[in-house]
């Protein structure tokens, strides 16, 4: 069996040849279409083999990474197959002019392969700039609430995190108004005059295609059972409770309607067998996530430090260790006491198998498996353990990391950039008179404005940056891989945006702005060090006028 | 439970050759041979002896139905399995191609990393 790089690989290079091919392939179809359209010419020969190859099309296109292709030559087939049907020996105008149009839509789609958004890392030897994360150009929100001011207010706090919103007050035009803006999300109450239920009565009455993509949150005074039923059964992907906290909304929202896609599961699969763990870890892979092979269970540890898995699919019986001792070692350490194991094995005694529930195991897998059993088993625990660790180490304001969680993540990268010889910026930022800004407009403000600086870093700075609240107004950063002149660039147009901000309280706008100082590794070559100095900067930075960005020498 | 391993394939485009091949072995663990028209599956079938026949339904000559047609003809083939893949999957086009004597129809265009499931969820439905 081939290994999971192979596999891909291999896909790659026939998509490839594939698209590589395509141009040829639709000249000669154009060819054949050609010779339709002339009358004389046309044989049931040629429309045979011309309905043939496009059928071909819509059945390989989007196999080969071209799904555009797919829909556009199943839109032409269609039309030919109506054409067919007419048994005239000559085709109406109007026929040949939608098959030429089509044909012409084709040809567009050929041109458009399923592509990822592609992310771009670079080293610091190369860069001069930094990639901002590529946010698509946001759509609009629906939103259908009967209360008008309700309405009103929620539509304009929303536009305050740049979501553009439009309202509808009663669920009869929601049909029509999902086909005309195409929304990109839809916020909907569950009460209305004309029913108790009539919001989730009108979403279940949308097309199956809008349901599917269009995602739908339930608003609501009421919090029992009845109506968040009702909710789940028309597909709701969220459901809050009146009144609104907008912060919990915008980040559904966000999270909804991002194109950053999460990073993959990670699985670590501990087995002595090379060729069934290889398959478990391609079983895996096909549904997108990410694998590392222990066929020596003695290796698990180190794996377990350089993987970090969210999930350990192990096998009971191994040459050294079984599952089951390899299962306490590793619960013994803190780290790992919440990561799920699961085991996979053969033993179908139960008295074994609650053994290893009672070890530590979190679940229990027989072999023979299906791929699709191990793969939504361990999909949903690794969903579940991503939930509660983020409990754990992120800040609940924010969503980012805590303060504890941002200095273990500094002294490992600590360890890392020792270890790849690269430098890296430690950065504290802290928000200007944020006190005033408490005392002028409250503490929900003051919440918003950090929020607002959360979001602008997350936004700014690279995936693989380290974010993290340090504690009140005060938030840390680690910019991995940059030299000091990089970090300065980037830290002081993520503080010349922040300043542009527009805060909004209820009497009045305003603006805030930041006071920043910054660290490199390796000058300074430990956390404690890292940490004083980039203090000291941000010290000098405020002693210097504040809204300015101050290295540490 | 019988086992599935040997797939006579069945598909005149070498593209999607390519690549439900190496989706079935790779990920399914089968044993594919591949043909390129219905002519040379019925030439080669007997001697392969597969446990599941996997047709292209449009294909230039013999096209998928009519080559099941033939092998049904031959006693050794009466009853293997077969599926068809196929861009034409409206309902009651579905059920034409089961009372043909095929178990299903997979669509195309296909997934490949989910195609061997596919295969295999519908071998397993019938050996129950």
């Amino acid at each position: 069996m081939s290994t999971p790089t192979d596999l891909n690989d291999a896909l790659r290079v026939l998509r490839e040849r594939y698209q590589k091919d395509l141009p040829a392939k639709l000249a000669e179809i154009e060819k054949l279409l050609d010779a339709l359209r002339d009358p004389t010419n046309a044989s049931p020969e040629t429309v045979s083999v011309f309905h043939r190859q496009v059928h071909g099309l819509t059945g390989s296109g989007a196999t080969f990474g071209m799904s555009a292709l797919s829909s556009a030559a199943r839109e032409l087939e269609a039309t030919v197959k109506q054409a067919l049907q007419q048994s005239t020996s000559t085709w109406p105008e109007e026929i040949l002019d939608t098959i030429v149009a089509q044909w012409g839509a084709l040809k567009q789609a050929a041109t458009q392969p399923d592509i990822a958004v592609l992310k771009k890392f670079e080293n610091s030897g190369d860069a001069i700039e930094r990639v901002l994360a590529v946010k698509k150009e946001r759509g609009h929100i629906l939103l259908v609430e009967d209360d008008l001011e309700q309405a009103d207010n929620l539509a304009l706090q929303l536009g305050h995190y740049g979501y553009a919103v439009k309202v509808l007050h009663d669920t009869a035009r929601l049909n029509a108004a999902v086909a005309e803006m195409a929304p990109i999300a839809i916020i909907m109450d569950v009460v209305f005059p004309e029913g108790n239920m009539a919001g989730p009565q009108a979403i279940t009455g949308l097309s199956d295609e809008v349901k599917t993509s269009v995602p739908v949150i339930f608003l609501s005074s009421r919090a029992d059972i009845f109506p968040r039923l009702s909710a789940t059964r028309a597909g709701a992907v969220a459901y809050l409770t009146k009144p609104v906290d907008i912060g919990v909304l915008v980040d559904k929202l966000d999270s909804l309607t991002s194109d950053i896609s999460p990073d993959s599961f990670r699985v670590l699969i501990v087995d002595d067998s090379p060729s069934l763990a290889g398959y478990y870890a391609m079983t895996l892979q096909s549904a997108g996530m990410e694998t590392v092979v222990v066929n020596d269970p003695l290796k698990t540890l180190d794996a377990l430090r350089d993987f970090t898995p969210e999930l350990i699919l192990m096998d009971m019986y191994m040459p050294g260790c079984s599952g089951l001792e390899m299962a306490k070692v590793i619960r013994q350490q803190e780290a790992y006491v919440s990561t799920p194991i699961v085991f996979l094995s053969a033993e179908t005694d139960i008295e074994i198998q609650l053994e290893g529930l009672q070890f530590g195991a979190d679940d229990f897998l027989t072999k023979p498996i299906q791929p699709a059993h191990l793969i939504s088993s361990v999909t949903s625990r690794v969903q579940r353990y991503r939930v509660l660790r983020t409990f754990m180490v992120r800040d609940s304001l924010t969503g980012l990391l805590n303060h504890t969680k941002i200095k273990e993540e500094l002294e490992l990268e600590i360890m890392r950039a020792t270890r790849q010889s690269n430098t890296f910026i430690f950065a504290m930022i802290d928000i200007d008179f944020f006190k005033k800004v408490n005392d002028n407009y409250g503490h929900p403000v003051g919440d918003r404005v950090i929020k607002s600086l959360s979001r602008l870093l997350q936004q700014r700075l690279r995936k693989t940056d380290i974010i993290g609240r340090y504690g009140g107004e005060e938030f840390a950063v680690v910019l991995k891989d940059t030299d000091e002149q990089n970090a300065f660039i980037a830290l002081d147009n993520i503080r010349k945006a922040f300043e542009q901000i527009v805060q909004h309280a209820e009497n009045g706008e305003f603006s805030v702005t930041v006071s920043c100082g910054l660290a490199t590794f390796p000058r300074f070559s430990s956390a404690a060090e890292l940490n004083n100095a980039a203090d000291r900067a941000l010290y000098a930075a405020k002693g210097g006028g504040r809204n300015c960005v101050v290295i540490a020498k | 439970m019988a086992e599935l391993k040997r797939i006579l394939y069945v598909e005149d485009e070498p593209d999607i050759q390519a690549v439900a091949k190496l989706a079935l072995e790779a990920i399914g663990g089968f044993e594919v041979m591949v043909c390129s028209s219905g002519k040379e599956a019925l030439e080669n079938v007997i001697a392969f002896s597969p446990d599941l026949i996997l047709l292209d339904v449009m294909m230039p000559g013999m096209d998928g139905p009519a080559t099941l047609q033939a092998m049904r003809e031959l006693p050794e083939l009466s009853q293997t399995p077969a599926i068809f893949m196929t861009a034409k999957v409206q309902p009651q086009e579905v059920a034409g191609y089961k009372n043909l004597g095929a178990l299903d129809v997979i669509p195309k265009p296909f997934d490949p990393m989910t195609l061997a499931e596919n295969v295999r969820k519908i071998w397993d439905r019938e050996r129950k």
